[in-house]
C-alpha cells in the first residue's frame, strides 16, 4: 500500500505537530429542505502528545467530526488529513488499513467481539493485519490497563468498565498513531469513567500516545490538555488544560 | 428510530425470503412430481384411448402371460376364429391383429429406437376404423416383404419409401419399405417403433405360425353396444378364448402401464419430493427459531404492555400461515417447470416419455398447497411457542440479540418466578436433556475447523469462533443438510454395493472372453442364429446365447433365461449346487436355490411350466444353482423353449476364443460378424462385468439429479441463517471492520463459517448414512445385493462438494455483510 508507507510512523511525529486535522470540512446529511449541516466549515488540529477533547452539546456535530477525521465517515467538502495523508483520496481497503495500522478506537460500548477472549480482542487489529505483536509493548499496555488476570476471560465475563478498559488496551495495542474515542465512559459509572480516563491519559503521558476524545461530560473533559467545542457544526471555542468549571462555565456561555 | 425501522424491515424482508424460498422449493418439487405423473397419466389414457378408437371390441386368449417388469403378453389364437367372429350377427367388421416386436435397421446400420420404449412389428390393418395408424406417404404393404414404418422411426433411422432395409424379428428379414405411417397425427405412439407387414408376413416372420394370430380387433354395426357385442361374441368363442370391449382394453392398458411404470415412477418422484421437504422443514424450523429468538425482546414488549401468551403465538402463528400459503401457492405455479425440467431430464437420460401439454390436477394443486402450509406450520409451531412462552420482564433487561439460547433459558427461569416455574421447568427440561448432543455438535464443529486459524490467520479464528458460538443453531443450521447427506450417501453406498455385487457376480460367472449385448435397457433382441454364426468364425472356441422371456413357472408369472445349459456351462459358471447344467434335457429346468427355497423345490421336483405360445408341460427340477447376477432364478434349455416362443431372441452371446488367439483379433473377427445383425456391442470379458453394473449408475444419476434439490434446499437454509445471523451481529460486524477488518475480510470470515456448517452438516450425513446403507444392503441380500461396498472415493467427493457448497452457500450473505456501512453497524443497537 504505497499510500500507506508515505505515512510517517507515529512515534516519529514531533510533539506538538499535528497527527490529524481537517481544513475546512463540512458534513451535509440528506439533501434538498431536510439537509442537514453536520459539520460547517471546521478546521481543527490535532497535535501529537496531546490528549484533546471535543465537547458540545447534542446534534453539534462533534461525533461527526471524529468519525470523518478517523475515516469512518466522509466529508461532504474540505478533507480530513491522518498525518499528511488526504483521506478522501483513499479507497475503502487503504481506509481499512489506514484504520487498523495507524488508528485506535474506544466507542461507547459493544466495543469487544463476543466470541474473542480478551487478548485476542486486543490484539484483533494486529492479527487482522496478519501482524506480530510487538510484546515489550504489548506487555506495558496490558499493565497499564491492569488486565494481565483476565486475558483469557470472554468479554461477557467482564464488568462494563472492565470491557471499556480492554477497548483501550485494544486501541493502544496497535501502538496507533492516533487514538479516537466516542463518548467511552458513557455507559459507566463515575468510578470506572475515572479509571478510563486515567489510562488514556496514561497512555499519553507515559507511552507518548496521542488521543482525540468526544464527550459531553466536564469531568472527563477535566482530564484532557486541550478542549474544542462545538456548536450548529462549528467551532465556538477552544480551552488549553480545561477543569470542570472552567468547562461549565463555557458550556453555560455557550448556552448549551 | 427511523433505522431501527429500517432495520427491521430489512430483516424481516430476509426472512421472509428465506423460508419462502424453501418452502417455494420443496412445494414446486411435489407439485411438479404431482403434475409430471398426471400429464403422463393424462398421455397414456389419451395413447391407448386413441388406439382402441374405432374397436369395438377384441377377441383373444384369456391366458395371461406377463412379468413385473413388461407389458401383458397372451398366447396366440388360432387364425380360423376369425370366421366365426365375422359371422356373429351385429359384427360390421373384423381385423386379424399380430403383434410382437421387430428391432427396425437404420440407413446407418445402427438400430433404431430402443433404450425403454418397445420396437414393435405387427400387421397392417387395412380397416382405418380398427386400425390407429394413417399412411401419411406412399402405400399399405401388399407383399409379405413390405413394410411401413411409423414416422419417427423413419426419421431416426433415415429411412424413405423406397429403402430397403432389415426388420430383425429377431431373424434378420430384408424388407422394402413402401409407406410411412403417423399415428393419429403424430409421427408415432409416442416414442415406440412400429413396423407393419401384410398379415401373412407378420405371421410368417414376427408370430411365425401361418394358422394362427394374436387377437382380432371387432367393430360393431351401429347401434350395437360394445357390452353387446360381448355378450354375443362369446358363445362363438372356444375354450381359452375371450373377448371383451375397446373400453375395458383401454382401461387395461391404462393399468398395465401404470402398473409396469406409471406408479413406480410416481413413487419415486414422490420419494423424492417427500425428501426435500423434509429438508425444507427442517430449514423453515431453523428460520423460524432464529427469528423468534431475534424477537424475543419485541415478543416480550408485546406481553409487557398486554398481550396475552396466545396473542403473541396467534401473531407468530399468522406469519407463519402467510408464509407457508404465499409460498406454497407459488411452489404450485414453479411446479410446472419442475415438471417440464424433470420431463426434459427424463428425456435426457434415455428415457422417453410422451409428449403432450401439462396436466394440472385441482385434486393434486389441493394436496400440494395442503402439504406446504401443513408442513411449514408445523416446522413454525415450536418457534412460536417458544416467543409466547417469553417473560414479560425480558423486555426490561438489556437481553443481547445474539441468541445464546442457554443463557436464554437460565434468564428465563430466573424471571418467572414460582408462578411459571412449572411451565420454565417443562420448557427447560428437553433443552438439558439436548446438552450432550449439543456439547458433540460443539466439539465436532470445533475439530472440523481446528485448522482454520492456522489456514487463514485471524480471519479463520473469527470464522471458527462464529460457528462454535451457538452449537445449536450451528446443529440446526446444518440438520437439513444432514438429511440430505444422509439420503445422498445412503443411496451413494447401496448402489455402490448393487454394482460391485452385480459386478462381483458377472466375474464369478463369466469365464470367456468376449459378449455380445443387446444392450442394458432392451429386451432380448438378438437372433439366436448370431451366436450361430459368431461360433462357425475360426477364432471361436464356443459362443453360446443366453435369451429371456415371459413364461409362467409354477403358476406364477415371471422372467425367464433361456439357453443351451451344456453350452453355457462351458462359458459360464452357475454355482451349481445339485444336479448339472451340462446334461440338462428339454424336460427339465435349472432353478436358483432362491427360487427353490421359495417354493420348496428341490433335485427331481415337477414344476409346471406354461410357454408364451399357452403350451402347459411338466418340467423338473434338472440343476440348482447359486448365481442369479447371469441367469436369474429360472433357466429352460433353448430346445424346449423354442418351439413355444414364438420370437426367440437372445439378450447376451458368450463367447471363449481359440487358445492363442489375442482378444483384440477375436474382437475384431467377431464385431465383424455382428455388423450383419444390426452391429450389436461386443465388449471384452472387463467391459461386460463393468457394463453389469452400468445400470446402477445410471439410475444413480438420475436419483442424484432428484436429490440435488433437496441439497440446494438445505443449503438455501444455511445461507439463509448466515444473514439472520449477519443482521444480527451487525454491529460486531461494525466493530471488526472500524478496527481494520477489510472487505475481503468480512467476507472470507462469513464464507468460512458457511463451509464450517456445511461441512457438519456433509459429515454428520455421511456418518450417519453409511450404517444407514449397511442396513440396507442387509435387509436387500435376498434382491443380490451380496456385497457391502462403501465407496470412500465419491464420498470423499461428497465431503468436498458440501464444502464447497459451504463457500456457494456463503456467498451471498458475505456480499451483504461486506456491503455494511461501518458508522450505522457500530450505531446500531
Amino acid at each position: 500500500m504505497p499510500v500507506l508507507s508515505q505515512l510517517p510512523n507515529g512515534a516519529a511525529t514531533p510533539p506538538g505537530a499535528a497527527v490529524a486535522r481537517v481544513v475546512n470540512a463540512t458534513k451535509v446529511h440528506g439533501g434538498g429542505d431536510t439537509a442537514v449541516r453536520a459539520l460547517d466549515d471546521v478546521t481543527v488540529a490535532f497535535p501529537a502528545g496531546r490528549f484533546t477533547a471535543i465537547m458540545g452539546p447534542s446534534g453539534s456535530g462533534k461525533s461527526t467530526l471524529l468519525h470523518c477525521v478517523a475515516g469512518l465517515d466522509t466529508l461532504t467538502d474540505g478533507e480530513a488529513y491522518v498525518g499528511e495523508v488526504a483521506l478522501s483520496t483513499l479507497t475503502d481497503t487503504q481506509l481499512t488499513l489506514l484504520r487498523r495500522e495507524r488508528i485506535g478506537f474506544v466507542f461507547q460500548s459493544f466495543n469487544l467481539v463476543p466470541t474473542l477472549t480478551v487478548k485476542e480482542n486486543i490484539t484483533l487489529a494486529l492479527d487482522l493485519a496478519g501482524a506480530r505483536p510487538d510484546g515489550d509493548w504489548l506487555d506495558s499496555v496490558i499493565e497499564t490497563v491492569g488486565l494481565r488476570d483476565r486475558l483469557h476471560h470472554r468479554p461477557a465475563e467482564l464488568s462494563g468498565g472492565q470491557q471499556q478498559r480492554v477497548a483501550v488496551a485494544r486501541a493502544l495495542a496497535s501502538r496507533p498513531q492516533i487514538v479516537f474515542a466516542d463518548e467511552p465512559t458513557g455507559n459507566l459509572d463515575s468510578t470506572s469513567s475515572g479509571e478510563i480516563l486515567g489510562f488514556m491519559r496514561g497512555a499519553v503521558d507515559d507511552l507518548g500516545q496521542t488521543v482525540v476524545m468526544v464527550t459531553h461530560d466536564p469531568f472527563a473533559t477535566a482530564w484532557t490538555d486541550a478542549a474544542v467545542f462545538l456548536a450548529d457544526g462549528r467551532v465556538v471555542d477552544e480551552l488549553e488544560a480545561p477543569t470542570a468549571d472552567g468547562v461549565l462555565a463555557r458550556i453555560q456561555r455557550l448556552g448549551g | 428510530m427511523q433505522r431501527i425501522a429500517l432495520n427491521g424491515l430489512w430483516a424481516h424482508k430476509r426472512r421472509l425470503a428465506g423460508t419462502f424460498v424453501a418452502v417455494f422449493l420443496g412445494v414446486a418439487f411435489l407439485s411438479g412430481t404431482l403434475m409430471l405423473g398426471d400429464t403422463l397419466q393424462r398421455n397414456f389414457d389419451n395413447l391407448f384411448a386413441d388406439v382402441n378408437a374405432g374397436t369395438s371390441a377384441v377377441v383373444r386368449s384369456s391366458t395371461k402371460i406377463d412379468n413385473d417388469a413388461g407389458s401383458i403378453q397372451r398366447p396366440p389364437i388360432p387364425a380360423s376364429l376369425l370366421q366365426r367372429v365375422r359371422d356373429v350377427p351385429g359384427v360390421a367388421a373384423v381385423a386379424p391383429s399380430i403383434q410382437g416386436t421387430g428391432t427396425l435397421i437404420g440407413s446407418n446400420g445402427d438400430a433404431v429406437g430402443g433404450n425403454g420404449p418397445p420396437r414393435l412389428a405387427g400387421n397392417w390393418i387395412p380397416d382405418p376404423q380398427l386400425n390407429p395408424y394413417r399412411i401419411a406417404q406412399g402405400r399399405p404393404p401388399r407383399a409379405d416383404d413390405e413394410v411401413v414404418v411409423n414416422k419417427g422411426a423413419a426419421q431416426d433411422g433415415n429411412l424413405h419409401v423406397g429403402d430397403t432395409t432389415t426388420v430383425q424379428t429377431p431373424e434378420p428379414v430384408r424388407v422394402k419399405i413402401v409407406g410411412i405411417a403417423t399415428f393419429g397425427s403424430s409421427a408415432g405412439l409416442g416414442p415406440t417403433t412400429f413396423t407393419a407387414f401384410t398379415t401373412r408376413g407378420a405371421q410368417q416372420h414376427v408370430l411365425k405360425r401361418s394358422d394362427e394370430i394374436s387377437s382380432i380387433s371387432v367393430r360393431a354395426d351401429t347401434g350395437i353396444s360394445q357390452a353387446d357385442l360381448v355378450a354375443r361374441l362369446r358363445p362363438a368363442l372356444g375354450n381359452g378364448v375371450e373377448a371383451v370391449t375397446g373400453e375395458q382394453l383401454t382401461t387395461d392398458s391404462v393399468n398395465d402401464i401404470d402398473s409396469t411404470f406409471l406408479n413406480g415412477l410416481r413413487t419415486v418422484l414422490i420419494a423424492f419430493a417427500a425428501i426435500a421437504m423434509l429438508v425444507g422443514a427442517f430449514s423453515i424450523h431453523n428460520t423460524f427459531a432464529i427469528v423468534a429468538a431475534q424477537r424475543m425482546r419485541e415478543s416480550a414488549l408485546l406481553r409487557a404492555i398486554g398481550a396475552t401468551r396466545r396473542q403473541v403465538l396467534g401473531a407468530a402463528l399468522t406469519e407463519t400461515l402467510t408464509v407457508g400459503a404465499v409460498a406454497s401457492l407459488a411452489g404450485l405455479l414453479g411446479g410446472i417447470a419442475i415438471a417440464s425440467a424433470l420431463k426434459a431430464m427424463f428425456d435426457a437420460f434415455g428415457f422417453a416419455l410422451p409428449a403432450g401439454g401439462l396436466v394440472v390436477n385441482a385434486g393434486s394443486a389441493a394436496i400440494v398447497v395442503g402439504v406446504g402450509i401443513v408442513v411449514t406450520l408445523l416446522a413454525g409451531l415450536a418457534p412460536a411457542r417458544a416467543a409466547a412462552r417469553i417473560a414479560p420482564l425480558a423486555a426490561l433487561r438489556d437481553a443481547g440479540l445474539e441468541g445464546e439460547e442457554g443463557a436464554q433459558g437460565r434468564r428465563r427461569r430466573g424471571g418467572l418466578g414460582s408462578a411459571a416455574g412449572s411451565a420454565a421447568a417443562a420448557a427447560t427440561a428437553p433443552r438439558r436433556r439436548l446438552r450432550p448432543f449439543t456439547a458433540l455438535i460443539g466439539s465436532t464443529t470445533a475439530l472440523i475447523s481446528a485448522p482454520l486459524p492456522r489456514l487463514r490467520g485471524a480471519v479463520g479464528a473469527l470464522a471458527r469462533r462464529n460457528a462454535t458460538r451457538n452449537p445449536r443453531r450451528t446443529a440446526r443450521a446444518a440438520s437439513a443438510l444432514v438429511v440430505g447427506v444422509l439420503v445422498v450417501t445412503a443411496i451413494t453406498v447401496v448402489g455402490a454395493s448393487l454394482k460391485s455385487s452385480l459386478d462381483n457376480s458377472a466375474a464369478r460367472g463369466f469365464h470367456g472372453d468376449l459378449a455380445i449385448t443387446a444392450g442394458q435397457f432392451n429386451d432380448a433382441s438378438l437372433p439366436p442364429a448370431l451366436a450361430q454364426d459368431v461360433a462357425r468364425a475360426p477364432q471361436v472356441a464356443t459362443a453360446v446365447g443366453l435369451g429371456g422371456g415371459s413364461a409362467k413357472v409354477g403358476g406364477e408369472n415371471g422372467k425367464v433365461k433361456v439357453a443351451d445349459p451344456r453350452a453355457l456351462s462351458r462359458l459360464v459358471d452357475l454355482d451349481v449346487r445339485s444336479g448339472s447344467l451340462a446334461t440338462l434335457s428339454s424336460s427339465q429346468l435349472a432353478i436358483s436355490t432362491d427360487e427353490a427355497s421359495d417354493h420348496n423345490w428341490r433335485l427331481g421336483s415337477t414344476v409346471p411350466v406354461v410357454y408364451p405360445d399357452g403350451a402347459r408341460a411338466d418340467r423338473s427340477v434338472g440343476a440348482v444353482y447359486g448365481e442369479t447376477g447371469i441367469a436369474g432364478d429360472v433357466l429352460l434349455p433353448r430346445s424346449g423353449w423354442a418351439p413355444h416362443a414364438g420370437q426367440d431372441a437372445d439378450q447376451t452371446v458368450f463367447v471363449a476364443l481359440r487358445a492363442g488367439v489375442p482378444v483384440v483379433a477375436g474382437r475384431q473377427a467377431i464385431e465383424r460378424v455382428a455388423a450383419r445383425w444390426g452391429g450389436p456391442d461386443v465388449q471384452t470379458r472387463d467391459e461386460f462385468i463393468d457394463a453389469a453394473g452400468q445400470g446402477v449408475e445410471m439410475v444413480l444419476s438420475i436419483v442424484y439429479v432428484l436429490l440435488a434439490l433437496a441439497v440446494l434446499i438445505a443449503l438455501l437454509g444455511i445461507a439463509n441463517t448466515l444473514a439472520l445471523a449477519t443482521y444480527e451481529r451487525t454491529r460486531e460486524l461494525g466493530v471488526l471492520r472500524a478496527v481494520g477488518q477489510t472487505r475481503s475480510q468480512l467476507r472470507a470470515m462469513v464464507r468460512w463459517e458457511a463451509v464450517v456448517i456445511a461441512l457438519l452438516g456433509t459429515l454428520g450425513g455421511l456418518v450417519l448414512g453409511i450404517p444407514l446403507g449397511w442396513v440396507i444392503v442387509q435387509i436387500s441380500s435376498s434382491v443380490g445385493i451380496d456385497t457391502f461396498a462403501v465407496p470412500v472415493v465419491q464420498l470423499l467427493i461428497v465431503l468436498v462438494v458440501g464444502g464447497l457448497a459451504g463457500v456457494l452457500a456463503g456467498m451471498r450473505p458475505a456480499r451483504r455483510a461486506a456491503r455494511l456501512d461501518v458508522l450505522r453497524a457500530i450505531a446500531t443497537e
